[in-house]
């Protein structure tokens, strides 16, 4: 009797990419439409939908559980910009909660079986992308574009090549961590998977029952606890180098 | 197809941050625009009944104060209003002591002039007896008639000179 398909476990494990769904021809740039960009958007549905459901029908008093879900969360989100980065950055709270229910949310949806989008490399580097502008900017701000540039020969111009390796180094680091805790997550599960289906197979189980329960304990902390973990860093991590990029707060 | 694991897509960071502006616009416009005017006006709404209390509290004061000074002077009035009332108390009971002394005085003095009259009656009679009297002893002992009047006459002189003599 031969078992479906689904009940057997995986039988192959790969390491791949995102699916490229289309690609387009503009000015003779290859642009890729991937699984990636679909699962953005479906993130996106999601937490807009939640934020949709929470804000409904707001009072100023007599408020429900939801609105109260909602005021926390702003709060909580602009009291650590404040803490972190000081009050002139206020402004810069719903990016911050952008990327961070972004990262959250785009690493939680692995549970439903699909990709995580954080597992898809470009993703973080874009937001590291955005993070690495606002340090410049924020230096050419407050230094000058003189005093931006004198700063990659200081404290002497033979430090040049480091500086620029360390100016660089900044938003690639963010993004390999972050990149590497989920995507590296999501092989080592792979892996488990695949090793407890070949156990059970050797074991002669035709379904493979040592895949039940034992993951979980791991995928606690693989998917739950790391994608907490790195969306916390990555956004502590942006507030905290763009805040130290300008002149700490009252020097202005 | 399928990217590499680790590739570097142009499209897919273009799209990312295309759809990461637009989850920030979102957030910004459905999250913290509506959460933040709620709080705003929360607060604007206790400092406004912070206020209100304050206010109440400086006019339950006043009132107080009013009030006291009110009592203060309602206790003055009606001490004021004793004071005047035992003043007047006393001014008619001296009025009315004097009234009394006076009318007492007055009784007196009726009485004396009745006694006076009365003696004034007791001495005409007693001298119209006396006359008489005089008049029959004289009858007696002259054994005539004697006209009375010459007689009352003569006898009123004799009582005026006895009575100048006492």
């Amino acid at each position: 009797m031969a078992l479906p398909k689904v009940l057997r476990g995986p039988e192959e494990l790969s390491v791949d990419g995102p699916k490229v769904i289309r690609s387009f021809d503009v000015f003779g740039v290859k642009i890729n439409f991937t699984e990636t960009i679909v699962l953005e958007w479906f993130v996106i549905g999601i937490i807009l939908l939640v934020v949709f459901i929470l804000t409904r029908n707001m009072k100023v008093r007599g408020t429900s559980k939801r609105q109260a879900i909602a005021e926390m969360a702003v709060e909580v989100i602009t009291n650590l910009v404040r803490d972190t980065m000081g009050k002139r950055w206020l402004w810069f709270t719903p990016y911050i909660a952008t990327v961070f229910c972004f990262s959250i949310f785009g690493s939680l949806i692995s549970l439903l079986g699909v990709r995580a989008v954080t597992s898809d490399f470009s993703v973080l580097l874009s937001w590291a992308a955005v993070t690495f502008l606002l340090i410049t900017a924020t230096k050419i701000r407050y230094g000058g574009v003189r005093g931006y540039l004198k700063g990659f020969v200081d404290p002497i111009p033979v430090m040049l090549p480091i500086n620029i390796l360390s100016e660089v180094s900044t938003p690639a680091a963010m993004a390999l961590r972050h990149f590497g805790n989920i995507a590296g997550g999501s092989i080592i599960m792979g892996l488990i998977y695949y090793g407890l289906a070949n156990l059970s197979h050797m074991i002669h189980l035709q379904v493979p029952v040592l895949m039940v329960g034992i993951p979980a304990i791991l995928s606690l902390y693989f998917d739950l606890f790391s994608d907490f973990m790195q969306a916390f860093i990555f956004i502590m991590l942006t507030m905290v180098f763009i805040s130290n990029a300008g002149p700490a707060e009252g020097e202005t | 197809m399928k990217l590499g694991f680790l590739s570097i897509d142009l499209g897919t960071i273009l799209f990312t941050l295309a759809n990461t502006l637009i989850l920030f616009l979102g957030l910004r416009h459905f999250l913290f625009k509506p959460v933040n005017q709620i709080l705003e006006k929360r607060q604007a709404a206790v400092d406004q009944s912070l206020l209100d209390a304050e206010e109440a509290r400086s006019r339950a004061e006043s009132a107080e104060a009013e009030y006291k000074q009110k009592l203060d002077q309602a206790k003055e009035e009606s001490a004021e209003m004793m004071r005047d009332a035992s003043r007047k108390a006393q001014k008619r009971s001296d009025e009315i002591i004097a009234q009394a002394k006076a009318e007492a005085a007055g009784i007196m003095q009726q009485n004396a002039e009745e006694l006076e009259r009365e003696k004034r009656r007791a001495e005409h009679e007693l001298r119209g007896e006396v006359s008489g009297l005089a008049v029959m002893v004289a009858e007696k002992v002259v054994g005539r008639e004697i006209n009375p009047e010459d007689h009352a006459r003569l006898i009123d002189e004799f009582i005026d000179s006895v009575g100048d003599a006492e």
